[in-house]
């Protein structure tokens, strides 16, 4: 059974199309990356999956039943945006206000947990207008965890956090996803992204591109031979004799050479032609470069 | 985290909805200051009214003799003669309307709307819970209005003779007529619920009840404007008896079913956020 069902979903705003024709499959226990440039539909999609707004046209199923229906509602758990807190009440009584909605026994309890999963136990105290952006992105993500969510839904969390805020949201998404829950994350920040999700789905104007695991997406990124040199320009002039595909990186520091039959072939190769290799690597492209690339090769580019 | 072993999903009752739902609004409303604000200004709007009575040359000396005119008028009378017939506790109407506008509008500026639509909240159960929310408010505020003008009456000395039994009943019937205006500012708040100031604008114009003056121009002082929300509001006056109360309940509760069916409608139709 998948935890969320899409199929030809489509959403007009008037005569702007945000959907048109969307499919989507996330597995249950699956943290599902959901990328796509702004404006691509993704929070259209997900606003839909969350009950907030209506498709034109189309089906969405949670674990096999209407997206409408109240029993799975239930069990969703959901960061659209910002959280929906009362910014003159304190972030203890917000959680206890959403634990109340959604009819915790134990208030206090759930509420406890939720914040010491977050890492906000000290804060709880504080009203929620006074809250700083990585601590309402954390605040929200414990209003989404109420009540032990089977599915969660989570539009841009890691915005705005430092890097000692994404790595404690890494470990409670993963967390998240080892105890069967499953997780849709939206974000730009490809990089973290790729630490965490278990399967992608790329969207562009309202259609998905490909949706793949991650095993897939390792098969699908090309590898490539890493070299620094002192004599940069001319080692790229030399390589390019040689191999179709030689790129110099972003930074400007090393050279990337794609399809060389091994490290030592590139190094013989260039020691051949005077030239000396200080570092040599074998890396594979990342999530990041394969959506531009992607992107790139829808453009025509 | 709790280990997630099985796929099945609770059906969350009615009453555990609405419960946990009236729970939120009603703390809600204790903790707002907005809630004790139009509670004060409740009080002090009867109270200036009273109070101007005192004065010297003032035109409401001439209007009000008796204090609990200024809480209901004698007999229906819809056509606005004077200030004297309107300047009573149908005004909490009107207030109460612009307190469920900025309540329901923190709903929407702050998010909740869509942390309470994405779990299990229907949207039958936020509109009940609006209107009974926001009927306790008015109810209240029906409450400090009879005690603003009570303090006043005393303080000017106006006479407080009155028919005991048709002032409990003129009472009744306003405090049950709160449930009809709330039901009819929810709908309002549902409608503009992405523009807050036309739903105060809104508010504040089905509040006045200007249509129904504007009717009673036209129809004359007729009974039938008591099946409108303003129509019974004044019918519950100080000539009032167990009909005019049993007319305020039936009026009050036919709108409110009539706006929390609509209100449920165009929520369930629209996108929320």
């Amino acid at each position: 059974m998948n935890a969320i069902e899409i199929r030809n979903l489509c959403k007009t705003f008037g005569d702007k199309q945000a959907l048109a024709g969307l499919n989507m499959t996330v597995p249950v226990g699956a943290i599902y990356g959901f990328i796509g440039e702004n404006g691509s539909g993704k929070s259209t999609t997900e606003k839909i999956i969350c009950g907030l707004m209506h498709p034109t046209s189309g089906e969405v199923k949670l674990y096999g039943r209407d997206y409408t229906n109240a029993d799975v509602r239930a069990s969703m758990g959901v960061l659209i945006e910002a959280p929906g807190c009362f910014p003159s009440l304190s972030v203890w009584n917000n959680l206890m206000i959403q634990a109340t909605n959604l009819g915790i026994k134990d208030k206090v309890d759930a509420v406890r947990k939720v914040l010491t999963l977050v890492r906000m136990e000290g804060a709880a105290g504080n009203k929620f207008k006074n809250c700083s952006l990585g601590m309402r992105q954390r605040i929200g993500i414990a209003m989404a965890l109420l009540g032990n969510p089977k599915l969660l839904v989570l539009d841009e969390p890691i915005n705005g956090l430092d890097a000692d805020g994404m790595r404690i949201m890494r470990e409670i998404l993963t967390d998240i996803a080892q105890s069967g829950a499953t997780v849709l994350v939206s974000s730009h920040l490809l990089g973290e992204l790729e630490k965490i999700a278990t399967h992608y789905g790329i969207i562009r104007g309202g259609k998905m591109l490909v949706e793949m695991t991650a095993e897939e997406l390792d098969q699908s990124c090309p590898t490539f031979v890493a070299i620094q040199t002192k004599e940069m320009d001319k080692a790229k002039t030399i390589l390019k004799q040689k191999y179709a595909k030689v790129l110099t990186d972003e930074e400007q520091t090393c050279l990337r050479v794609y399809d060389a039959e091994s490290p030592e072939a590139v190094v013989q190769y260039l020691y051949e032609n005077d030239i000396i290799v200080n570092e040599l690597k074998t890396d594979k492209i990342g999530l990041e470069e394969y959506y531009i690339n992607l992107m790139a090769n829808k453009e025509g580019k | 985290m709790e280990k997630v072993n099985r796929l099945a999903f609770d059906t969350p009752s009615f009453g555990k909805r609405i419960k946990g739902m009236l729970a939120v609004d009603f703390y809600r409303l204790f903790h707002t200051p907005l809630f004790y604000i139009f509670l004060a200004i409740a009080a002090i709007i009867p109270a200036m009214i009273v109070g101007t009575t005192g004065m010297e040359g003032s035109e409401t000396a001439a209007l009000f003799t008796n204090v609990w005119q200024a809480i209901a008028v004698e007999s229906p009378l819809y056509i606005v003669k004077n200030i004297g017939q309107y300047a009573n506790m149908n005004m909490v109407f009107i207030f109460g309307g612009i307190m469920v506008s900025i309540f329901i509008g923190h709903d929407y500026k702050s998010g909740y709307v869509k942390q309470l639509f994405t779990t299990h909240a229907k949207k039958q159960d936020y509109v009940i819970s609006k209107t009974i929310t926001c009927a306790f408010a008015m109810a209240c505020m029906c409450g400090t209005y009879l005690v603003g003008t009570v303090l006043a009456g005393l303080l000017v000395g106006l006479s407080f003779a009155v028919n005991f039994g048709s002032l409990v009943c003129a009472l009744l019937g306003k405090v049950i007529m709160s449930l009809g205006w709330a039901s009819l500012y929810v709908f309002i708040n549902i409608i503009f619920r992405k523009n807050f100031w036309i739903s105060i604008l809104a508010s504040f114009f089905f509040g006045t009840g200007i249509l129904i003056i504007g009717a009673a121009a036209i129809l004359g002082n007729s009974a039938i404007l008591n099946i409108f929300l303003y129509g019974s509001s004044v019918y519950a006056c100080l000539s009032s008896n167990f009909l005019s109360v049993l007319v305020c309940l039936l009026c009050s509760g036919v709108w409110a079913v009539i706006y929390n069916v609509l209100g449920t409608y165009i929520l369930n139709k629209s996108d929320v956020y």
